[in-house]
């Protein structure tokens, strides 16, 4: 009895490897077969690809998508590991880019797509963005579906009530530069007593930190996450947000994050592309009451994601004739105006169908011009293997700093501490 | 040959689903094993590296921290609790016994959506109440004591009930007639329970000391479901566990090898304690005349 339970976590661990003597055997699925007419795709929570598929079906009707919504972004890639480690892979799977370093490292894994038809494909995308799902002797293992420029999200009502401009345009104008929008808030709380952002991590620092040519990594794949000066610029603008008292100290889709935004607990929030769908959902009763800013700092990319083909898949055709019809210029830019996910493809972005579109719940803001302006003359950084966990640490630095319980002035040097932790070995 | 035919299953079972992925996690522990890449034997790098990694101490910390306070409330409430359940003649005894079993029946997903809403810093009931108070605002979530405490109440919530039925059950067994002789002798409630229901509930507590032990010490769903999503349970660990470390390097991280190493060493923390707590238990023993 003992001695079972306590083996179940090493079943947890195991299960996975163990699983690959099986899986030659298994399969039993007898629907998906190769016959080019179905596939199984794999994707996250919170991305919309169901519009994506519907959009397909209706010209391709034929063919059958099974969608599978595995969780957030990071349980759809440890599903994804556990499945190529030994078990039963999808067709196609979407894979957030800060998830991709570590399957751009092992290529092997998947599909090289320009046995597919890629290379045709490859000059439409952003060159950065395209060229973080290329390995270095040539492979593409995944196109991407989507990139996510940034923007700042405001509540007009509450910048009005607290005696500040609500036009987007003179909004903008209050924060040329990060300094100049934590003194805003400065502004906002001395005038209403409540707090101006959501809070400082993901609120401040994951936006100047993407606003810089060089991440964690420098163009050589080096770590320099301790000396990258954008890095300590963004800690630093993070620390000030926090000693301003200027953020709600609620962490992003929590409970108490939706909750206050649904009340109006914070009256701005940082907003990359992919964020004005959560806003929608989770404070519904807000419409209209938003507008949308260009960010200070000037330009930066959060988030976006690709589309990849297992190299165990059995139906690769199947899944490449989505990512074909889907991702090409055109099916991106009809799910931008579906869904509002920002196209990758720079040809789209003058189109008068992208330029023309209003958001009536953000005050009906231009999206595709604030979002696309935000992404040209963008310098991009290098995303590396342990980009993930690197920021995770800085961010745990800044919240703990937030919660009243790390010093500011240690906090630096405790989180280039926890990184060499983390990544050590 | 047939008795070897008819316990095989069992043994068959086990060997394919409990020993062998055990002794394969002490095998993937000697590697640097990354799951879709190279696997490099280091020997035992994985466990030097983890006995010099605070997050490791920090995730028994919080694992014996957490497993304390949800174990033992909960085996000495139910102790009472049966004792009580067993001796005061209820209306619809049946009624509160089934409903005890309620919460174990509830999805730990449902359990912990719900406690972290009422534990929740600006908006959670339990903050409003203490509020009335002139208490708080406490942020459960976000402090070391309080994830701990918000954690312990949910298992010792689902758990309660649970151990209570079997030491009630256990009880049943007692023929009345000791209880009523020794209310004769002029032994109150406190006295019986003492020295007739703890000693006749040895075997049991024995059980219930031993499973919430390796129960308690694998705990992962409840942090992982009120971190909503951070791995590190908090901005300093301040509730991730050694089940929820091992689960962040395995699979977060995709090192295996040291996921594995940190199972082992879950596995000679669990045998330890569940045998000191076996040894402890079994000192209780039916006093001689």
């Amino acid at each position: 009895m003992k001695f079972r339970n306590v083996s179940t976590v090493a079943v947890a661990v195991a299960a996975a490897l163990t699983m690959a003597a099986c899986s030659g055997t298994s399969g039993g699925t007898s629907s998906a077969g190769s016959d080019g007419k179905s596939f199984e795709f794999w994707s996250f929570t919170g991305i919309n690809q169901k519009q994506s598929v519907t959009q397909y079906q209706q010209k391709k009707p034929d063919v059958q998508v099974k969608l599978t919504e595995v969780g957030n972004a990071q349980e759809t890639a440890q599903a994804l590991t556990t499945a190529l480690a030994g078990g039963k892979v999808p067709d196609l799977v979407l894979i957030q880019g800060d998830d991709l370093p570590k399957f751009v490292q092992q290529p092997q894994n998947f599909v090289d797509l320009r046995t597919l038809g890629a290379d045709k494909m490859k000059g439409d995308y952003l060159d950065w963005v395209i060229s973080q799902a290329v390995t270095k002797d040539g492979t593409i293992i995944g196109i991407p579906t989507d990139v996510g420029g940034m923007a700042i999200a405001y509540r007009t009502d509450l910048f009005k009530a607290a005696g500040l401009p609500t036009d987007r345009e003179e909004v903008a104008k209050l924060w040329p530069t990060w300094d100049a929008f934590i003194e805003t808030g400065k502004k906002y709380t001395a005038a209403t007593d409540k707090a101006f952002i959501d809070n400082a991590a993901t609120g401040v620092f994951s936006q100047v930190v993407n606003q810089g040519s060089e991440k964690y990594y420098d163009p050589a794949g080096n770590a320099v996450y301790d000396r990258s000066p954008q890095v300590k610029l963004a800690f630093d603008l993070g620390i000030k947000a926090v000693t301003a008292g200027i953020t709600a100290k609620q962490s992003s889709f929590t409970d108490g994050w939706s909750a206050a935004m649904k009340k109006g607990d914070y009256a701005a929030v940082a907003a990359p592309s992919w964020m004005l769908g959560s806003i929608r959902d989770n404070a519904p009763d807000t419409k209209g009451k938003w507008d949308i800013a260009t960010i200070p700092g000037g330009a930066g990319n959060w988030g976006g994601s690709y589309l990849a083909i297992p190299a165990r898949a059995k139906n690769p055709k199947a899944a490449w004739d989505y990512i074909a019809t889907n991702l090409s210029p055109q099916g991106l830019l009809e799910h931008f105006l579906d869904a509002g996910s920002l196209p990758p493809t720079p040809s789209v972005y003058k189109d008068p169908k992208l330029t023309s579109v209003k958001d009536p719940f953000f005050s009906d803001a231009p999206i595709g011009t604030i979002y696309t302006d935000s992404l040209l003359g963008l310098k991009p950084f290098l995303i590396g293997p342990d980009s993930v966990a690197i920021g995770t640490e800085f961010l745990n630095a800044i919240t703990n700093v937030e919660q009243g319980k790390g010093d500011p002035a240690k906090a630096w040097d405790a989180a280039l501490a926890n990184i060499k932790t983390a990544i050590g070995g | 040959m047939a008795p070897y035919a008819y316990i095989a299953p069992f043994f068959v079972i086990f060997a394919v689903f409990g020993l062998l992925p055990l002794l394969f996690t002490f095998y993937v522990a000697l590697y640097d094993w990354n799951p879709i890449g190279d696997h490099l034997f280091i020997g035992l790098d994985n466990f030097a590296r983890l006995l010099a990694d605070a997050r490791f101490w920090n995730a028994a910390r919080n694992t014996l921290s957490i497993w304390l306070l949800s174990t033992v409330p909960q085996l000495l409430g139910a102790l009472l609790l049966a004792h009580l359940l067993n001796h005061v003649r209820l209306r619809f005894a049946l009624l509160f016994r089934m409903s005890m079993l309620v919460p174990y029946i509830t999805s730990v997903a449902a359990t912990a959506i719900v406690f972290s809403q009422m534990f929740d810093r600006d908006y959670g009931l339990l903050n409003w109440l203490l509020g009335l108070a002139g208490i708080g605002p406490i942020d459960f979530i976000q402090s070391v004591w309080g994830s701990h405490v918000l954690i312990a109440v949910m298992v010792t919530w689902r758990w309660f009930g649970y151990t209570t039925l079997l030491y009630l059950a256990s009880l049943q067994a007692v023929p009345r007639g000791i209880y009523e002789a020794a209310a004769v002798d002029g032994a109150g409630n406190w006295r019986q329970f003492v020295h007739i229901s703890l000693p006749s509930l040895r075997p049991v507590i024995v059980f219930t000391v031993v499973t919430s032990t390796i129960y308690g010490l694998q705990i992962f769903t409840e942090p992982l479901l009120i971190s909503k999503g951070t791995q590190t349970c908090g901005p300093v660990r301040q509730c991730q566990t050694l089940t929820f470390f091992l689960y962040e390097q395995a699979f977060g991280q995709f090192r295996f090898g040291y996921g594995s190493a940190i199972g082992v060493a879950l596995f000679v923390m669990v045998v330890v304690l569940a045998g000191i707590n076996y040894f402890l238990s079994t000192r209780i023993r039916p006093e001689r005349p």
